[in-house]
C-alpha cells in the first residue's frame, strides 16, 4: 500500500519534473525516521535519457548513498555511487565517497570473513553447478573422443573425412560461439534446448574434439608390433583395438586429458553467457550486488581448490595405469 | 589325393613388390605336415616378407597360399583379386602360430594373461579353461613361476619363451618363427632353441627364419637360401652346409656368418 502511494507520489512528481519536492519530501521521511521510505522515494529517478538533464539522477543517487552511509550501509552506499561512475566515470562527487567510504570501511579480516560467509552459499551453488557440468562433459567426451578417433584412422574415407570436419569445426571456432550457436541459434531451426542440455552438448562436442585427437595421437604412439601380434593370434581389428591397443593409451593419455579437464574445469565460466549460474556466474552477480571483490577472490580460490583436486586425482590415475611398466 | 600326402601348406608364385621394390618375386614353396624348414639368406633377401604373407599381415601382388588344401586370404570379384574377409582372415591366422624378432608381447597384460588372451578373446573358451590352457603353455616353455608377473620383468629369453607359450596357446598346426634369437643376449639363445627343440620333437610343423647355422643344421629338415627374393638353393642341412658347397653366394654367406 504504502509502495502504491509512494510510486503514485512520484509519478506526479515527477510528471512535473519538480525534483526539488521530491528531495524535500524524502528529507522529510528520513526525518520521520522512515528511512526506507526515503530510499524508495529516491530511487524512482530514471537514468537520464540520452541528451536529458542529469543532475536529478546524479542527486538522487548521491542522496541515497549518503542516507546509507549514515545507516552503516556501506556495500550498498557504494554502489548508489557506482551507479553514478557508470553513467558518469568522471563524476568527482561520487568518486570521492566511495574513496571515503572505502577508507573508511578499511577492509579487515573481520569483514573479510563476515563478507565471506555472506557470499559463500551462493558461491557453493554455483560451483556444485560448475562441477555438474565438468562431470556430464567428463562422461561424455571421451567416449565422444575415442569414436572421432577411431573415425579418424579408419580406412574408410567417408568416415575419416566426417570426424576430420568435427575437429576442424570444433577446434576451430570459437567454444564461446559454439555455445550461442548451440542455445540461441537451435531455436531458430525449431530445436529449443534447456540451457544445461546446451552447455553439455556444446562442451562435450568441443572436448570430444580435442580428446579425439589426443587419442588417435596415443593410438598412433603404440608401437605397430602390438597390432601385428595381435592379428597374429587371430583377432580382429575391433579385439585388437579394444583389447591391446586402446588399453596401452591409458597412461600415455592421462597427463594430456588430465590438462583438458583442468582447462574444462575453467572453460565451464563461459556457459554463464547462456543463462546458467555456476561458479562464476554467481561470483559476477555478487560482486555486481555488492561491488566487493571477496567474491571474486573466493571464487577464485574456488577453481584453485578444483584444479588442484584433479591435478592430484590425475596424478594418481595416471601412476596406476602405468604400474605394468614397472620393473 | 588323400589329405596324408598333401601338404599342409603349398605357396604359388608368391610376389610381393613394395612400390618398384620386388621383395618376393614368384616363390613356390611346399610345407608338408611335421616338416621343419630353416629360411636363411642376406639382410633384406625377403625372408621375414615371406613369412608374414603366409599368415596375411602382408598383402602380395600374385600367387596363391593353399592351407591344408584350401587357397585362403584372397578371393576373386570380378576378375579382380581382393583380401579375404576380415574374419576369414582372422580364421587363418589362428591356425598359423608367429613368433617375432622383437616378442611384441602385450605389456598391460600378465605372462598368463598374454598366453589366455588368444584362448580367451579370439576362441571365446571361459575364462577356467582358457586359464587352463595357458597354464600348461607355460609349463612347457617353463615359466610357471612367472605367470602373475608383467612382461616387463622378464628376460629377453624369457619374454621370447612367454611370446611363443601365446601362439602354441591357440593349438596352431603351422609355426612361423622370424629371427626368434636375434634380438635376444648370447647367453640367453640356448634356452629359446631348447623351447623350439621340445615343439620340434612334438611334431610341430614350423618355418624359422634364423642366422644360427648350427640351429638350422640341428634342427633343420630342409633349407632354404634365399636372396632378392629368390630361392636361390634348397636341400637338407648337410647338403647346404657342406664343405663341397659349389654356390660362391652360399659359399659367400656361409663364410660371413662363421
Ligand atoms: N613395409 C615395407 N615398405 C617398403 N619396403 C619394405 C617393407 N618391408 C620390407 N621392405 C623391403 O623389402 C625387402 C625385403 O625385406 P625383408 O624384411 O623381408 O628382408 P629380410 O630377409 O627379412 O631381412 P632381415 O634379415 O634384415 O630381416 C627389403 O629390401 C626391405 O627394405
Ligand atoms: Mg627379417
Amino acid at each position: 500500500m504504502a509502495l502504491l502511494f509512494l510510486w503514485a507520489l512520484s509519478g506526479a512528481c515527477l510528471a512535473a519534473t519538480d525534483y526539488d519536492q521530491l528531495f524535500r519530501q524524502s528529507s522529510d521521511l528520513m526525518a520521520q525516521g522512515d528511512l526506507g521510505g526515503a530510499l524508495e522515494l529516491l530511487g524512482t529517478v530514471p537514468p537520464p535519457a540520452a541528451g536529458e538533464e542529469a543532475g536529478a539522477y546524479v542527486s538522487s543517487r548521491m542522496q541515497a548513498a549518503r542516507i546509507l552511509a549514515a545507516q552503516k550501509e556501506t556495500d550498498r552506499a557504494v554502489a548508489a555511487c557506482r551507479e553514478v561512475l557508470k553513467l558518469f566515470p568522471d563524476n568527482s562527487e561520487a568518486r570521492n565517497f566511495v574513496t571515503a567510504l572505502e577508507q573508511q570501511r578499511k577492509p579487515g579480516w573481520h569483514t573479510v570473513l563476515s563478507d565471506t560467509l555472506r557470499f559463500l552459499p551462493s558461491l557453493a551453488k554455483g560451483a556444485l553447478m560448475t562441477l555438474l557440468l565438468v562431470f556430464c562433459t567428463m562422461l561424455v567426451s571421451p567416449l565422444g573422443g575415442l569414436l572421432i578417433a577411431l573415425g579418424r584412422i579408419s580406412t574408410v574415407r567417408p568416415i575419416s573425412g566426417f570426424c576430420w570436419f568435427i575437429i576442424w569445426f570444433f577446434r576451430g571456432t570459437p567454444l564461446l560461439l559454439q555455445l550461442f550457436f548451440i542455445y540461441y541459434g537451435l531455436p531458430s531451426l525449431g530445436i529449443t534446448l534447456a540451457p544445461l542440455t546446451a552447455a553439455v552438448i556444446g562442451l562435450g562436442l568441443n572436448y570430444s574434439a580435442y580428446l579425439g585427437e589426443i587419442i588417435r595421437g596415443a593410438i598412433q604412439s603404440i608401437d605397430h608390433g602390438q597390432m601385428e601380434a595381435a592379428k597374429a593370434i587371430g583377432m580382429t581389428y575391433g579385439q585388437a583395438m579394444r583389447r591391446v591397443i586402446v588399453p596401452q593409451t591409458y597412461k600415455r593419455l592421462m597427463p594430456p586429458v588430465g590438462n583438458e579437464f583442468i582447462a574444462l574445469i575453467k572453460d565451464t565460466a563461459l556457459v554463464s553467457t547462456i543463462a546458467m549460474v555456476e561458479l562464476m556466474r554467481a561470483a559476477d552477480q555478487l560482486f555486481n550486488t555488492y561491488f566487493n571483490i571477496t567474491a571474486l577472490a573466493l571464487a577464485a580460490v574456488i577453481y584453485l581448490v578444483l584444479t588442484t583436486i584433479f591435478t592430484f586425482i590425475f596424478e594418481k590415475i595416471e601412476y596406476r595405469a602405468g604400474i605394468y611398466e614397472q620393473r | 589325393m588323400n589329405s596324408a600326402e598333401q601338404p599342409l601348406l603349398k605357396l604359388e608364385n608368391i610376389t610381393k613388390r613394395f612400390k618398384n621394390l620386388t621383395a618376393v618375386n614368384g616363390v613356390n614353396l611346399e610345407v608338408s605336415s611335421g616338416e621343419k624348414l630353416v629360411i636363411i639368406g642376406p639382410s633384406g633377401s625377403g625372408k621375414s616378407t615371406l613369412l608374414r604373407a603366409i599368415n596375411l599381415l602382408e598383402e602380395i601382388e600374385e600367387g596363391a597360399i593353399i592351407f591344408e588344401g584350401r587357397q585362403v586370404g584372397y578371393v576373386m570379384r570380378a576378375g579382380k583379386r581382393h583380401l579375404d574377409h576380415p574374419r576369414a582372415i582372422s580364421t587363418l591366422r589362428a591356425e598359423i602360430g608367429m613368433v617375432f624378432q622383437h616378442f611384441h608381447l602385450f605389456p598391460h597384460m600378465t605372462v598368463l594373461g598374454n598366453v589366455m588372451e588368444g584362448p580367451l578373446t579370439v576362441q571365446r573358451k571361459p575364462a577356467d579353461e582358457a586359464r587352463t590352457i595357458a597354464t600348461d603353455m607355460l609349463a612347457k616353455v617353463g615359466l610357471s613361476d612367472k605367470r602373475d608377473v608383467f612382461p616387463a620383468t622378464l628376460s629377453g629369453g624369457q619374454k621370447q619363451r612367454v611370446a611363443i607359450a601365446r601362439a602354441l596357446a591357440m593349438r596352431p598346426k603351422l609355426m612361423l618363427f622370424d629371427e626368434p634369437t636375434s634380438a635376444l643376449d648370447p647367453e640367453l639363445v640356448g634356452e629359446v632353441f631348447d623351447t623350439i627343440h621340445t615343439l620340434a620333437d612334438e611334431g610341430m610343423t614350423m618355418i624359422i627364419v634364423t642366422h644360427h647355422m648350427g640351429f638350422a643344421r640341428e634342427l633343420a629338415d630342409r633349407v632354404i637360401f634365399m636372396e632378392s627374393g629368390n630361392f636361390l638353393a634348397q636341400g637338407t642341412p648337410e647338403e647346404l652346409f657342406s664343405a663341397g658347397q659349389d654356390n660362391e653366394r652360399i659359399k659367400g654367406f656361409l663364410n660371413r656368418l662363421l
